[in-house]
């Protein structure tokens, strides 16, 4: 936590908070019972057959079970910073495997089939999903730049445009959006199909909150650097590009990465118009077979996969930052 | 802090932008728009085993979908599937976003506010069903409990009671529900059930085909009763964009393929029961 060269104890080497930690996890494991489990088999040389073990085998188990948890701990305490990310990493991806697993799904049939279910869903699913996702991106920023100008401007319209759009489109459920720009702008006489009013509806929701970001990022730049640059006779575009940008944009890249992900996960809500994206597929794919969850997940893990290079993305364009700072 | 901008400029664009919207589109000469494009769009559901589903290739397949096949190769234009979700199906105001719908849809006096039904296609017995495990044996055991069903069918308006289809074969209402549980997509239910005899719902009503698929598939239901009743299945066109001439001829194309036994063949084709045998269903009963 703190930003300095003090260096203190690892608390899990003392003994005491050692021991009460011992004793939290197993009371943690003796109240949930996992005599029933893979572990209570793995323990029956010990304990006997696990249903008749009673009271003994629930000690057993737990006091194994929280043995090795921390056993586990002390271990991974005394590997470098990044071998300990890297462990828990792993540990924590194997248990969710294990808790999907748990469902008893047919997860075989994700695989099987000619082409199989997984690559369909990536070949006819996953290039929509980035395609509309990434338009949206796009526009969104542009929308986000305006409207952030526009609402530190002293021009009157101007701001009362863009603190209207953003009010309007920052309040409504982007489900809504999504269905009054398909079906309310055709009313209109402008007929617009559905992957542009997707589009369409993701761009001006996240444009809204992006602008509220930009704007807070360029208001956060200290009143001094606009006058000092005004009194070297510089232009507002010019100030804008090379002084004021370039300061807030590190201010400006962390909740923007944010928003990246929240849209590319949100352009799942597109499906309702029977757009054939990821989630679209995922509902539609496993349901003449009755395997709905078997996709679902796939669909999960794909989505997941997906805002990982985006987090990779933003962990390395905030770092760039900050080295310069 | 503030910064000045000029924005006249933006603002006539603004104005000029808007007045181009004030395009109207053109009415009626649907059928003139279908043969000049040389397609057909048709509008169906993606998730409706044996209708209309996205087969292993990925592509569409089903009865509903050999039908609008059909159709499109009588008059002389390709077929092209599209797949909104059912409420905006049912709710009209197309704008030629598709030219017709081909979906199994019953026409009810609701629906012909917004939309028309040229052709009567083929009728399909709707069930209630339950899970294996549960008490109830009769249709009236459902009385007052939890029943669901697809938001916008059929089958949502006969468990209100409010069930107005055109020309249908004479029905009485042997479900009152305490409870109705409507959910976007049907296939949620059966899995809702599939959780067990009263867990989230105590049954559900769909069509009888559609619960056969799921039970041939392993699901732990069984069907409840007799069909609570037949419904007529028609093609719809958009009553926003009428054309009598494109409904004339859809009217016609299903007349010629009730005659030369197309239909007879299909649902042949894509209903079949548990035994083996086909349902012919283009009749009702």
């Amino acid at each position: 936590m703190f930003v300095d060269t003090v260096i203190e104890d690892k608390s899990l080497h003392k003994p005491a908070f050692l021991l009460g930690l011992s004793i939290a996890v197993f009371a943690f494991f003796f109240a949930f019972n996992f005599t029933d489990t893979i572990f209570g088999e793995f323990l029956s040389p010990v304990i006997g057959n696990p249903q008749e073990s009673g009271f003994f085998g629930r000690f057993v188990v737990s006091f194994v079970l929280s043995i090795i948890f921390v056993l586990n701990l002390l271990l991974i305490s005394f590997t470098r910073l990044k071998i300990q990310i890297l462990i828990v990493w792993i540990e924590l991806f194997f248990l969710f495997l294990a808790f999907a697993y748990s469902f008893d799904l047919e997860l075989a049939y994700i695989f099987i089939g000619e082409p199989s279910k997984i690559w369909l869903m990536i070949s006819k699913g996953l290039f929509t999903t980035i395609y509309i996702s990434a338009v949206s991106i796009a526009i969104a920023t542009a929308i986000a730049i305006v409207g952030a100008i526009a609402k530190l401007s002293n021009n009157g319209f101007a701001y009362a445009i863009a603190s209207f759009y953003t009010s309007l489109f920052r309040g409504l459920p982007l489900l809504l959006q999504i269905y009054l720009i398909y079906m309310g702008l055709p009313q209109l006489g402008f007929m617009i199909d559905a992957i542009p009013s997707g589009i369409a509806a993701l761009s001006l929701c996240y444009g809204a909150y992006m602008t509220e970001i930009f704007r807070a990022g360029i208001q956060s730049i200290p009143k001094g650097q606009w006058e000092a640059s005004r009194a070297l006779g510089f232009k507002f575009g010019l100030i804008l590009r090379k002084i004021i940008l370039p300061q807030s944009i590190p201010i400006i890249v962390p909740p923007t990465g944010n928003q990246f992900i929240a849209m590319l996960k949100d352009s799942s809500l597109v499906s309702v118009l029977g757009i054939w994206e990821l989630m679209f597929m995922a509902k539609k794919i496993g349901a003449k077979d009755f395997n709905n969850l078997e996709m679902l997940l796939t669909a999960a893990m794909i989505y997941w996969a997906l805002t990982i290079v985006l987090e990779v993305i933003q962990a390395r364009i905030e770092r760039k930052y900050q080295q310069k700072a | 802090m503030s910064i000045k901008l000029g924005f006249t400029k933006s603002s006539i664009a603004f104005a000029v932008a808007l007045l181009s919207l004030n395009m109207t589109v053109q009415a009626g000469a649907v059928y003139d728009y279908i043969k000049t494009n040389n397609e057909l769009m048709i509008a169906t559901d993606a998730n409706w085993a044996p209708y209309s589903y996205i087969n292993d290739a990925g592509e569409m397949e089903g009865f509903d979908v050999d039908v609008g096949r059909e159709i499109a190769k009588r008059m002389g234009v390709e077929a092209r599937f599209i797949t909104p979700s059912w409420d905006i199906i049912t709710s009209g105001n197309w704008n030629m976003r598709w030219d017709v719908s081909v979906g199994s849809m019953t026409p009810t006096e609701t629906r012909s506010e917004v939309l028309n039904f040229p052709a009567v296609y083929y009728y399909t017995p709707a069930g209630f069903a339950v899970h294996t495990d549960s008490p109830i044996t009769t249709l009236a055991g459902l009385n007052g409990k939890n029943v669901c069903t697809t938001a916008a069918s059929t089958w949502e308006m006969y468990l209100e009671g409010s069930l107005d289809m055109i020309d249908a074969p004479a029905f009485t209402y042997k479900v009152t529900p305490g409870t109705i549980t409507s959910l976007a997509d049907g296939h949620t239910c059966l899995d809702d059930t599939r959780l067990g005899a009263g867990v989230r719902n105590d049954g559900i009503i769909d069509s009888i085909p559609m619960i056969q698929g799921a039970i041939e598939d392993g699901y732990p239901i069984r069907f409840l009763g007799d069909p609570a009743f037949f419904e007529p299945l028609s093609v719809a066109t958009d009553k926003g964009n009428d054309d009598p001439e494109l409904d004339a001829e859809i009217a016609r194309i299903i007349a010629d393929m009730k005659k030369d036994y197309t239909l007879t063949m299909m649902s042949m084709k894509w209903f079949k029961n548990a035994d083996g045998s086909s349902n012919d269903y283009t009749i009702a009963f």
